[in-house]
């Protein structure tokens, strides 16, 4: 069987670790099961110099290295796919997760030392990539779903990998392997009373995928968006679409996953990372969740506070848990029977309170609903957290005064984040040649300057500079209506004379359709 | 026993976060953190390790 060290790279450096990475957890487990000898070296929540993963490689006589992540961990994997290969020569080295999914050949291309990469939904092509290593075949032509080299170094896509079609088959994570301890001292955070408080939180994610299409969202290729095809050099690209193939575990298996984390780990909160709960619950018709706060509570689950209906405390017993909804999509009796259940919060991701923004977002959303959401779901009893943007593609003086007003009058700080566009959204395909351009066509830059959009990389805003967006950032901020008068005042009557800075264009890899990547039957 | 790495096996060789420097910031890390978050007013962080210049014209 094979030996197998897989690496979690150091995610948000300015910020302290704090989720235990769920997709490596559960590839590990996979390959736990296929009887593969595995290591974790977690360097996020080690915070170590990244020269500790010269002493972490030659621990062993490693079969295959596997390193994987966001987009946002690129500098780090980059640097330690340097070192891995120096002191793991041997070894495969195995990448996967979002950064390599966007951009499958520049990546291969920036990073020489990858030998092989997953694409996409991993479950199934990273074993057969470990049966291969196992048996000392290389050559990966026929493992659907990678990218492999051939002796030249030239990178080659294989086809796409089909969904899995049931998500209850897969194992739990092997949270067992990573230093929880650490990611406990980090459990609280600044959402909810609840959330404040906790003392050991975990996350959980229930299911893969969002029938919704905003433009600065893409949803790694595990979702059915994802389609290989020949590009114009006749190479296989990724493509990406509008097409989905939703899927979520049952309310039994997450509620018996809850109630293992909280028997073993002694866990008070759940954290639902999944991309959108409320789309969930509609491709359910309405039961999925209505269905999890029922099992939630019969499990024994259910808050001591929520229980009795008393306020939150240090005395309180039970798992309390959080998500992320829509606007238009929550239901104020769903709602009641998750406050029932122990939800604190649900993150709202508002953007904007602008009509024609909001219109071309995909979000299916408008102003009216935005606003009518946070009433709704503050009746109910959850904490709303709403996430705010500036910077779209059509933002202007009138859309930020849009977005001011409702503020105001809904009683919201907020310190907005700045329109990017991430490898595999939309808005990366339709503003790649005006973002090259912003950074003196190195496209690897721009890739490295990614963070979480808290600061301005590249600029999609057809009227906007950096300038001026910083200084909007801040009048947002503060819901000052009197400095956007006078900013507008001074810039509006020249602004139309300026050429923009920015222009769309059409790309290969975005095919605004309905055309779902198969699933496996 | 190994605390850096988590696994279904032993590995040959143990590896240990060096005791000094495990999930410990130096005072100097401390501080500039601390002191970039509230940076603000009056409130500046002047790089040390960054100024080359030696005071000749
Ligand atoms: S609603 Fe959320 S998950 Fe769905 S497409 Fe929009 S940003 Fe992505």
């Amino acid at each position: 069987m094979a030996k197998i060290l897989f690496i979690n790279p150091v995610v948000r450096e300015e910020d302290v670790p704090r989720h235990i990475p769920y997709g490596i957890a559960l590839l590990a487990a996979i390959a736990m099961k296929k009887g593969h000898l595995v290591q974790v070296y977690d360097a996020n929540a080690h915070r170590l110099p990244i020269e500790t993963i010269i002493e972490v490689c030659q621990a062993d006589d490693w079969d295959a290295v596997c390193i994987g992540g966001l987009t946002t961990t690129y500098n780090y994997i980059k640097k330690a796919c340097k070192l891995i290969k120096e002191s793991a020569p041997n070894a495969q080295l195995i990448a996967g997760g979002g950064f390599l999914t966007s951009m499958p050949h520049e990546i291969f291309e920036w990073i020489p030392e990858i030998d092989v990469g997953c694409i996409g939904e991993s479950f199934e092509t990273f074993p057969e990539v470990l049966a291969k290593i196992d048996n000392k075949d290389f050559n990966y032509a026929d493992v659907l779903g990678v990218i492999h080299r051939d002796l030249t170094g030239k990178s080659f896509l294989t086809n796409v990998r089909p969904n899995i079609k049931d998500l209850d088959t897969l194992p739990w994570p092997a949270w067992e392997l990573f230093p929880l301890d650490i990611y406990f001292a980090n459990s609280a955070n600044l959402f909810s009373e609840e959330s404040f408080t906790s003392k050991r939180r975990m996350d959980i994610n229930g299911s893969f995928g969002c029938g919704l299409t905003c433009k600065y969202c893409w949803h790694l290729g595990t979702t059915g968006d994802m389609l290989v095809e020949e590009n114009e050099h006749g190479d296989n690209d990724v493509v990406f679409t509008y097409g989905r193939n939703i899927r979520y575990h049952s309310a039994d298996y997450i509620v018996s996953m809850v109630k293992h984390l909280h028997d073993k780990y002694d866990i008070d909160f759940a954290a639902f990372i999944d991309e959108n709960l409320m789309t969930m619950d509609v491709a359910s018709k309405g039961t999925w969740l209505k269905d999890l706060c029922n099992k939630w509570i019969e499990a024994g689950l259910q808050p001591t506070c929520r229980q009795k209906g008393i306020p939150h405390d240090e005395n309180c017993k039970g798992v309390h848990w959080n998500g992320t909804s829509h606007a238009g999509l929550h239901r104020p009796e769903t709602l009641k029977l998750m406050f029932e259940a122990g939800c604190t919060h649900l993150v709202y991701g508002l953007e904007s309170f602008d009509p024609t923004v909001l219109r071309n977002l995909g979000k299916g959303s408008n102003a009216r609903k935005n606003k009518q959401s946070i009433a709704t779901c503050l009746a109910s009893g959850i904490k709303p957290i709403p996430n705010i943007i500036i910077g779209f593609p059509e933002e202007s003086f009138e859309s930020v005064r849009n977005t001011i007003e409702a503020l105001v009058e809904l009683g919201i700080t907020a310190k907005p984040h700045f329109a990017t566009a991430y490898p595999g959204s939309e808005w990366y395909y339709a503003y790649k040649d005006s973002i090259m351009e912003q950074y003196d066509n190195d496209l690897e830059a721009y890739i490295m300057d990614l963070g979480d959009a808290s600061k301005i990389t590249a600029t999609i805003s057809h009227e906007f500079s950096p300038m001026q967006l910083l200084g909007l950032q801040q009048i947002v901020y503060l819901k000052d209506l009197r400095l956007l008068d006078l900013s507008e005042k001074h810039w509006a009557p020249v602004q139309h004379e300026l050429s923009p800075m920015i222009q769309p264009k059409l790309s290969f890899n975005l095919k605004t359709v309905k055309e779902a990547g198969p699933l496996a039957s | 026993m190994s605390d850096l790495l988590k696994g279904n096996f032993t590995t040959k060789k143990q590896v240990s976060a060096p005791s000094e420097t495990a999930n410990e910031d130096s005072l100097e890390t401390k501080f500039k953190k601390a002191a970039l978050n509230s940076i603000g007013g009056s409130m500046v962080y002047v790089e040390r390790t960054d100024l080359t210049w030696d005071g000749e014209e």
